[in-house]
C-alpha cells in the first residue's frame, strides 16, 4: 500500500458516516415539524366541509344546497391553492360542487389525490341532512403544502449541513496539532548527532507515542551494543596485530644495524619500510572505524590547544628525522569533544604536513579562536593540494594523481570522520596569502560555545 | 645496567632484547607478570619494559605490585591499546613512560636511555651530559672538566632542561620551575638565559634546539 496522508485517510473514513447521519438527521427532523403543520391545513378543509355541510338542506323529497355569500367568499379569497367541493346525498347523489372530484377510497378522513392532472388534498366530512347524513368533500392543490415541506426541510437541512462541514474542517486542522507531538519528536531525532545513540526520553513524550518512542529506544539500544561489540572487537584486533607488527619491526630494524651483504640489505630495507607502513595502516584503520558513528566515546569539555601540547614532543622528534622545521602557535581553544579522537585527527595533519614537506620546510600548528570558534589548523609548505582535488583528498583511499610518497589516502578521511563526529567545518586552502603562495593549510573550525 | 623485559609475545621479546643487548645491556625476559615480580622482588633491575597485555595477571598489576613493593627503577609500559584511559592509568599507577605498539627501536632506546639517565641523576649530585657535569650539592659545573660560571638563573634553566633531555620543554614550564614567588619572568627573559647557555655550551657540543612558538629541547649529546 503506497504512503498516504493519514489526514485524508481520516476524512475518507469520517465522510460516508457523516454523510448517512446528515440523511437520518433530515429525515427525522422533517416529519416531527411537517406533521403538524399539515394536521392544521387540514384542520381547515375540514372546517370549510363543516360550513358546507351547514348549508344542505333537506326536503321530504330531495336536498337542496344553497351556497352562502360568506362562505363563496371565503372559498375565492383562498390566497394559493384553489379549494373544490363536492357535496353528495346519502343516497350518492350529486348535490352541489365538482362531481369529477374524487372519492375517498378508504375509510380515511385526509387523502392525497389527482384531480385534472393535480395533486390534491381533500378532506371528507360528513354533514347531517334530515334524518340521515351527506357527505361533503373538500380538497386544495397542495401548493402551500409543497412550499412548507420545502421550508422545513431547508431549514433543518442548513444547520445539519454547517455541522458536517464544521466537522471536517475541525478533522483536517485537528489532525494537524493532534500529530504536533510527533512532529516534535521527528524534529528532536532530526537534531541528533548521528553519533548519539543515547535513548529518547520517553516521560517527556505524549502517551500515545510511547510505544513508537520505545520501539525506537530499543533500535537505538541495540545499535549502541553493536557498537559497543565492535569497539571491544576493535581493541583486541588492535593489540593481535600491533604486537607481531612490532616483533617484526624489531627484527628487521636489528638485521638492518648489522653488517649485510648489500643485496640482502637493500630487500631487507623493503621488508622494513612494508612493515612500517602495514603498521600505519593498521593503526589507521583502526581510528577510521574508532571515529565512525557508535564508537565515540564521551564528550567533554577539552582544549585543543593541551591536545597539541601533549603531542608536540612526539610531532617535533617526526619533524627533526626529516629535518623539518614544526612551529607552534597556540591560543586556548576549548571545544567539547572525544580527546583521543581529536588527537588522532590532529596527528593526521600533521603527519601529512611532514610527508609531503620538503627537507628544510616549516610546518605550523595553530589553535584558537576566531570568530567565536575555536579552530586548529597545520601549515605546510610541500606541493599543496589544487583546488579541484580539495572535495575528493578527504574520500577513503583517495590520493592526488602523482602523489609520491607511501600514504594510505586514509589521513584525511579519518580527519573528516573525526570533525564530522564533532560537527566541526573541514577547510583546506593555501598557505600564505598572495600569489607566490605555496603549501597546504587544512583548517577544523569547531562549532559555537 | 640491567634491565627486565615483560613481553608475552616471543617474537617482540627476543628482538627487544636482542636491540638492547647490542646497546650494551643486560637484558632478562619474561613472559609472565607473576614471574616479574618475584624477579624484581629478589633481584635488582636498573629499567623495566612492562607490556600491559599479558596474560593472567596484566602490566597494570604488575606495576601495581611493583611500586607497592617501593621498587624505584623507572618502568617504559608497551601497548597495543591507545585508548587515553590505559595511557592515564598506566602513568596514576607510576609508569615513567608510555609507548604503543609498533614503535620504531631507535625511538625506544632513546628513551630507555632517557629513563635510566633520569633516574641515575635523579637524588644523585652529579648529573652528566657528555661533557657537562653538573655538581648539584656544591652548584658547580665543569666543562670538559674546566670550570663553568652559570649564573643562578642559567643554572636553573639548565637543570630544567637536562632534566628532560631529548624531550620539548615549554617557555611556560621554564618559568614555572624557574621563577621564584613574586617573581615575574617574561618569555623573553628565559630567550635570554638561553642563548647565554648556547654560547658557552655550544663550543663543547651541547645543543638546545629552539622549537618555534612552544619552547626548547636539550639534544642528546653526540660528540662534538
Amino acid at each position: 500500500m503506497a504512503a498516504r496522508s493519514l489526514r485524508g485517510h481520516l476524512l475518507r473514513m469520517l465522510l460516508p458516516p457523516i454523510a448517512a447521519l446528515l440523511a437520518v438527521g433530515v429525515v427525522v427532523a422533517y416529519y416531527p415539524s411537517i406533521e403538524p403543520a399539515t394536521e392544521a391545513y387540514d384542520q381547515a378543509l375540514v372546517d370549510i366541509g363543516v360550513a358546507l355541510g351547514s348549508q344542505v338542506r333537506s326536503t321530504p323529497t330531495d336536498y337542496q344546497f344553497d351556497m352562502p355569500p360568506t362562505v363563496e367568499q371565503l372559498l375565492r379569497t383562498n390566497r394559493s391553492d384553489p379549494i373544490y367541493y363536492r357535496v353528495i346525498s346519502p343516497g350518492g347523489r350529486e348535490i352541489a360542487g365538482d362531481p369529477e372530484l374524487p372519492a375517498p377510497q378508504t375509510d380515511a378522513m385526509a387523502y392525497d389525490a389527482v384531480y385534472k392532472g393535480q395533486k390534491l388534498r381533500v378532506v371528507s366530512v360528513l354533514a347531517p341532512c334530515g334524518k340521515s347524513t351527506c357527505s361533503v368533500l373538500v380538497g386544495e392543490t397542495t401548493i402551500k403544502r409543497n412550499r412548507l415541506a420545502r421550508e422545513v426541510l431547508l431549514s433543518s437541512l442548513f444547520p445539519e449541513m454547517l455541522i458536517a462541514a464544521a466537522t471536517l474542517v475541525i478533522v483536517w486542522f485537528g489532525v494537524k496539532r493532534g500529530l504536533w507531538p510527533l512532529a516534535r519528536l521527528s524534529e528532536e531525532i532530526k537534531a541528533r548527532s548521528p553519533r548519539d545513540l543515547r535513548p529518547i526520553d520517553a516521560a517527556a513524550a505524549p502517551e500515545e507515542t510511547r510505544p513508537l518512542v520505545s520501539a525506537l529506544n530499543g533500535l537505538l539500544d541495540e545499535v549502541a551494543q553493536a557498537a559497543h561489540k565492535q569497539q571491544r572487537f576493535l581493541a583486541n584486533a588492535a593489540h593481535q596485530l600491533r604486537t607481531p607488527l612490532a616483533g617484526l619491526q624489531a627484527h628487521t630494524e636489528l638485521a638492518l644495524s648489522q653488517p649485510l651483504p648489500e643485496s640482502c640489505r637493500a630487500q631487507l630495507e623493503h621488508v622494513h619500510e612494508a612493515t612500517v607502513r602495514t603498521a600505519r595502516l593498521a593503526n589507521q584503520l583502526l581510528a577510521l572505524a574508532r571515529a565512525e558513528p557508535g564508537g565515540r566515546g564521551s564528550a567533554t569539555e577539552i582544549d585543543l590547544k593541551t591536545v597539541v601540547e601533549a603531542e608536540a614532543d612526539g610531532w617535533v622528534h617526526q619533524a627533526l628525522a626529516r629535518e623539518l622545521d614544526l612551529g607552534f602557535e597556540l591560543d586556548p581553544a576549548p571545544v567539547r569533544g572525544d580527546g583521543l579522537l581529536l588527537r588522532e585527527a590532529l596527528a593526521n595533519l600533521v603527519h601529512n604536513a611532514i610527508e609531503y614537506s620538503r627537507r628544510g620546510g616549516r610546518v605550523t600548528v595553530r589553535t584558537g579562536r576566531r570568530g567565536g570558534q575555536s579552530f586548529t589548523e597545520v601549515e605546510d609548505e610541500g606541493p599543496g593540494i589544487p583546488p579541484q582535488e580539495r572535495e575528493r583528498v578527504l574520500e577513503r583511499f583517495y590520493r592526488v594523481p602523482g602523489t609520491v610518497g607511501t600514504g594510505s589516502g586514509l589521513g584525511l578521511a579519518i580527519v573528516r570522520e573525526i570533525a564530522a563526529g564533532h560537527g566541526a567545518r573541514i577547510d583546506i586552502g593555501d598557505a600564505g596569502a598572495g600569489e607566490a603562495s605555496r603549501g597546504c593549510r587544512v583548517a577544523l573550525t569547531f562549532p559555537h560555545g | 645496567m640491567r634491565l627486565l623485559i615483560v613481553e608475552d609475545d616471543a617474537s617482540l621479546a627476543s628482538g627487544l632484547r636482542r636491540i638492547l643487548e647490542a646497546e650494551g645491556y643486560a637484558v632478562d625476559v619474561t613472559s609472565r607478570g607473576e614471574d616479574a615480580v618475584l624477579a624484581a622482588a629478589q633481584e635488582r633491575f636498573d629499567l623495566v619494559i612492562l607490556d600491559i597485555g599479558l596474560p593472567r595477571m596484566d602490566g597494570f598489576e604488575v606495576l601495581r605490585r611493583l611500586r607497592a613493593a617501593e621498587k624505584p627503577m623507572p618502568v617504559l609500559v608497551l601497548t597495543a591499546r591507545d585508548a587515553v584511559e590505559d595511557r592515564v592509568r598506566g602513568l596514576d599507577l607510576g609508569a615513567d613512560d608510555y609507548m604503543v605498539k609498533p614503535f620504531a627501536m631507535p625511538e625506544l632506546t632513546a628513551r630507555v636511555r632517557a629513563l635510566l639517565r633520569r633516574s641515575q641523576a635523579h637524588g644523585g649530585p652529579r648529573v652528566l651530559h657528555g661533557p657537562l657535569v653538573l655538581d648539584t650539592i656544591a652548584r658547580r659545573a665543569f666543562l670538559r672538566g674546566d670550570p663553568l660560571e652559570l649564573a643562578a638563573r642559567e643554572w636553573a634553566v639548565l637543570e630544567v632542561l637536562l632534566a628532560k633531555t631529548e624531550k620539548i620543554v615549554s617557555k611556560e614550564s621554564i618559568i614555572q620551575a624557574v621563577a621564584g614567588w613574586g617573581d615575574d619572568l617574561s618569555p623573553n627573559a628565559i630567550e635570554v638565559y638561553v642563548s647565554r647557555l648556547r654560547s658557552k655550551l655550544e663550543p663543547a657540543g651541547i645543543k638546545i634546539r629552539t622549537v618555534r612558538g612552544f619552547g626548547y629541547m636539550l639534544e642528546e649529546f653526540r660528540g662534538a
